[in-house]
């Protein structure tokens, strides 16, 4: 038995020596970090998603300035967002688009490399870098950056979003002249597009921007083969055709198009026109010889009309000398002063001389013409749209029909 | 390390004395036997593995006084400071009030920044800080910061670190010589977890804090300062403070640059410190109501700094040293910032509010930085590779040199916060200017001065660093005696001495130890009829210790007192004697 003074402190005393063991201190230790541990993560999360819900709604009213037009106050809002956020990859490429959008360029591609560099792959980072770039004229670095966003990683709708980012490139080489990289971004988006019209219209203008009509036509007429009364595409197969002077085609989209749309009045220049040439050719299939003449001698005659105004306006005179009764009265023509156009004048002058001598031969009564003659004839009418274009403008009605068959006598489809 | 004679058994049997430690540092395990930790356990491996868990748990500390201050400014200020809100004019007023209360009537000794807290601590109080005082810290330095007073919260997590660390050390029944230590382990962790860096918190601590690289300390600073970093990069991401381009020097004439920033950042830190020096000690000479009121005066005054335009003066700053570095500022702009934030620090840490300097620092630094990078690059654009982040970082170290007067910290302080290596050599110039500069301008560091202010002598750790350390070759002479040989008969070696004049002779005994031998053992050796004996045969076994001409003065003290003379010897031969060196010859050096 204890004593009973002694018996309740040697408990204790025991307790007190074991809990001065080292092992045991440090257990305690242990387990008191993990209990203040547990404490701090769940202060800590809590705090956090405090934080992160104030900075949704600064993004968010950043978000509404730069959309309404006031990237100034966005960029203030973003950078409060990122405070309470701010490792937050969105805000942080917010900002930067802000910040390019106000001008401060540098600043912002400092934001667009810190996140190129925490993810080069990602899509959005790539395109604001390409559009960086593109403001500051670095052709390089933007085709580079836009690629990279082209194939890059999007988190949402990537499909639409690569789509977009190659739209922008290849009107961004556009602009810069650069017609042989973009036709080909574009051939190369024509491949992966899907079946939708606005997409293929879209293209389709891209190309007809471009001057590539052969792949715009064929983009339209893809948009028409799912939805022939397309007005839009049904137009722009029809310029598409024009431009590439093929006019029986081009008058039969044009046709369609302006009954469709009355009131594009550019669509309806365009048809006139296209019926104009058609009317006019007389090399097209099936025309019958006194056509062929006939529009041989129409387009002769106009020709000439269109020479001499011309030669007036460049102050050419002719000195008229009395020829055989046969013949016609022949002129010698001369340039009255100097001008700068001279060449042109001089070309003029000359080209009224060959078509005074020709005047006889055309204009004989119930002449027909020979194939060789008729070439030769329509030779002279082509030289002399080509010419007075050059020394007195574009022409207008019959005169502009003679100039586009002057300008592709092969590409007209007959 | 211990400071008792270590036998140098494998090259000679002489006992040689190492430069030593302070007594602080020695181990306490025999003296006082009641500890735990005797048998298995040492107190010196239970300190290393306390100093984790000081670590840890100044870590989670630092974690939530971070917290607590964001919280209190969103609550109090909103998110987003704006001028011309009037809470930026009430919310600094009331809450100082009730910080002022607090600090008067709750915790009296969480005043100032906390470092020199600290020091006192480890040098005057053998590392007793009250518990109280962290809960103090906190909660006082939180409220004024979060307030809009323009401190920072580094100093206060050094304190709080430091007291966590002593609170655990007593509660351990450490020993005091350990206890003394604790307290700035406790500080590194408390400062690394604030600035999310180790290696300047480490630095720190063994400049300013103290004051010497010893073995014996380091090893469990380093693992606290790690263990903390752990847990706030555990908390908050391990993400640089500040992001920067790496830069490149298109050519070395750019260095001109940032020395010249160095110089302006020099003249900047003697304005802020001479102004600290200034109005402390004045405020505080004002009646002892006024105390009530100063801290809102001052917060009064900073909230119309910023209630008129400039609110980024208010609190630390973090944010608004990142736009800084990204452009965000005109240069004018810039210098502005630097000279309210001068301003405004200067009225909140002399008005007695608990909160830190280093923050404040940093953000002149980073202003001032970026101005003169600004200005600089308007004149010499052409010629200059680095960006406003650049000018701006470097700016941080200059003032840290400059006004803190830890130019190692401030090395590695930049190089920490910023992640980036490539900014090494412009840091390193400019810092040194502006450190040289403020020296000559301001010949006591801010921590000293503001340690006389209080009436306490705490050691300055820059006149320590550049004392003129006295040697034993400075005080040593050389011998007027023969040395003699202990392989010489007795006989021998009386006849030897009888030329000299001095009682005490020293003997060479091979390959390279010493022993002394006196006049009159010599001749009641011969009186015993043992002159035909060698000397080595009748001297003792225990031999003389020895010194070395490089170390301290001081050591000498220690041993001088054991024999009449202590023989000086080489390094490289321990039998070829330097000089002697007696106790005499040492008090003679000191007089001089």
């Amino acid at each position: 038995m204890y004593d009973s003074d002694v018996s309740p402190e040697v408990p204790h005393r025991s307790l007190k020596s074991l809990l001065r063991r080292p092992p045991i201190i440090i257990s305690l230790l242990s387990i008191t970090a993990v209990l203040a541990f547990l404490a701090v993560t769940h202060l800590v999360s809590r705090f956090r998603e405090q934080e992160k819900a104030l900075a949704r709604h600064l993004y968010a009213q950043g978000q509404m300035d730069l959309d309404s037009g006031r990237p100034d106050r966005a960029i203030g809002y973003f950078r409060a967002a990122l405070t309470y956020n701010r490792g937050d990859f969105q805000y942080q490429l917010s900002l930067a688009r802000a910040l390019r959008d106000t001008g401060r360029t540098d600043e912002s591609k400092s934001y667009l490399m810190n996140l190129w560099e925490r993810s080069p792959e990602d899509g959005a980072v790539n395109l604001a870098l390409g559009r960086l770039a593109v403001r500051e004229g670095r052709t390089d670095e933007a085709i580079h950056y836009y690629h990279n966003a082209t194939y890059g990683i999007w988190d949402l709708d990537p499909e639409t979003h690569r789509r977009n980012a190659q739209f922008e490139l290849i009107d961004f080489l556009s602009r810069q002249n650069a017609r042989p990289q973009a036709q080909a971004e574009l051939i190369t988006l024509a491949a992966s597009l899907p079946p939708e019209p606005e997409l293929e219209t879209r293209l389709a203008q891209m190309f007809e921007g471009l001057g590539d009509y052969e792949h715009a036509l064929s983009e339209y007429q893809t948009v028409l083969e799912h939805d022939r009364q397309n007005a839009v595409a049904l137009a722009g197969a029809g310029e598409a055709a024009f431009r590439s002077h093929r006019y029986g085609t081009a008058e039969k989209y044009l046709a369609t198009a302006v009954r469709l749309d009355p009131s594009n009045s550019k669509t309806s220049e365009l048809l006139q026109t296209a019926r104009l040439v058609l009317e006019i050719d007389p090399f097209v299939r099936g025309v019958s010889t006194s056509e062929r003449d006939q529009r041989i001698k129409i387009s002769f005659d106009r020709a000439g009309a269109r020479l001499r105004e011309c030669a007036e306006k460049q102050g050419i005179a002719g000195n008229t000398t009395k020829g055989s009764e046969e013949s016609a009265d022949t002129k010698s023509y001369v340039v009255k002063s100097a001008s700068p156009n001279d060449s042109s004048s001089v070309g003029l002058a000359s080209l009224l001389q060959d078509w005074t001598a020709m005047k006889s031969k055309v204009s004989r009564r119930g002449a027909i013409f020979e194939s060789d003659v008729a070439e030769s004839v329509m030779d002279l009418v082509f030289q002399i749209e080509l010419q007075t274009q050059k020394g007195c403008g574009d022409p207008v009605g019959l005169d502009q029909a003679l100039l586009l068959l002057a300008q592709d006598r092969n590409g007209v489809d007959r | 390390m211990s400071d008792l004679p270590q036998a140098d058994s494998s090259r000679n049997d002489a006992v040689t004395f190492a430069p030593s430690l302070p007594s602080s540092a020695t181990s306490s395990v025999a003296r006082i036997p009641r500890y735990p930790w005797q048998g298995t356990f040492r107190e010196d491996r239970f300190f290393l593995m306390l100093a984790v868990f000081v670590g840890l748990f100044s870590g989670l500390a630092v974690v939530c006084f971070r917290l607590a201050i964001d919280w209190t400014r969103i609550a109090l200020l909103g998110p987003v400071l704006q001028a011309h809100d009037l809470r930026l004019l009430v919310v600094p007023t009331a809450v100082s009030l009730l910080v002022a209360i607090l600090v008067i009537h709750v915790f009296p000794q969480v005043r100032g920044s906390g470092v020199n807290q600290t020091k006192s601590a480890l040098y005057i109080f053998n590392g007793y800080i009250p518990f109280r005082t962290a809960i103090g810290k906190f909660v006082t330095a939180a409220l004024a910061i979060g307030a809009g007073h323009s401190l920072g919260p580094e100093d206060p997590s050094l304190q709080i670190g430091a007291s966590l660390a002593s609170a655990l050390g007593r509660r351990m029944e450490l020993s005091r010589e350990k206890l003394r230590l604790l307290a700035p382990v406790g500080a590194a962790a408390g400062l690394a977890a604030a600035f999310n860096a180790p290696i300047s918190a480490v630095l720190f601590v063994i400049e300013e804090v103290i004051g010497r690289w010893s073995a014996g300390i380091l090893g469990s600073v380093v693992l606290s300062a790690v263990s903390s970093v752990v847990v706030v990069r555990w908390f908050l991401g391990s993400q640089p403070l500040f992001r920067i381009p790496a830069i490149t020097l298109a050519r070395p004439s750019e260095l001109i640059a940032y020395a010249l920033l160095g110089l302006v950042g020099g003249i900047a830190s003697v304005i802020f410190a001479k102004s600290i020096a200034y109005f402390r000690p004045r405020l505080r000479a004002l009646p002892h109501w006024t105390q009530y009121f100063q801290p809102a005066a001052a917060g009064l005054i900073i909230g119309m700094i910023g209630y008129f335009g400039a609110p980024q003066v208010m609190g630390a700053g973090y944010e608004y040293m990142d736009q800084a570095m990204h452009d965000q500022f005109t240069w004018q702009m810039l210098a502005t910032l630097a000279g309210l934030k001068i301003i405004a620090t200067t009225l909140s840490f002399t008005s007695g509010t608990p909160g830190g300097m280093f923050a404040p620092t940093l953000f002149i630094g980073a202003m001032l930085g970026g101005a003169v990078g600004g200005l600089e690059r308007h004149f010499w654009g052409a010629h200059l590779t680095g960006s406003t982040g650049t000018y701006a970082l470097v700016g941080m170290g200059v003032l840290f040199a400059g006004f803190l007067r830890a130019p190692m910290t401030s090395v590695f302080m930049v190089l920490e916060v910023s992640g980036e290596y490539s900014i090494i050599v412009p840091v390193i110039i400019a810092n040194t200017v502006a450190y040289v500069l403020s020296r000559s301008l301001q010949p006591v560091p801010i921590f000293d001065l503001l340690s006389r202010q209080d009436g306490l002598d705490l050691p300055s750790m820059e006149e320590q660093r550049e004392e003129n350390l006295l040697r034993i070759e400075d005080a040593m002479r050389q011998l007027d005696a023969p040395i003699l040989d202990s392989r010489e008969s007795v006989q021998q070696a009386n006849e030897r001495i009888q030329q000299s004049a001095s009682d005490v002779f020293l003997v060479r005994f091979n390959p390279s130890g010493w022993r002394s031998v006196t006049r009159e053992l010599l001749q009641t050796s011969l009186d015993e009829g043992k002159a035909e004996l060698t000397l080595g045969s009748i001297l003792s076994a225990q031999p003389l210790p020895v010194l070395h001409p490089d170390l301290p003065l001081d050591v000498a003290l220690r041993y001088v007192n054991q024999t009449d003379v202590v023989p000086v010897v080489s390094r490289a031969d321990f039998g070829k004697l330097e000089g002697v060196i007696s106790s005499e010859d040492v008090l003679s050096r000191y007089r001089r």
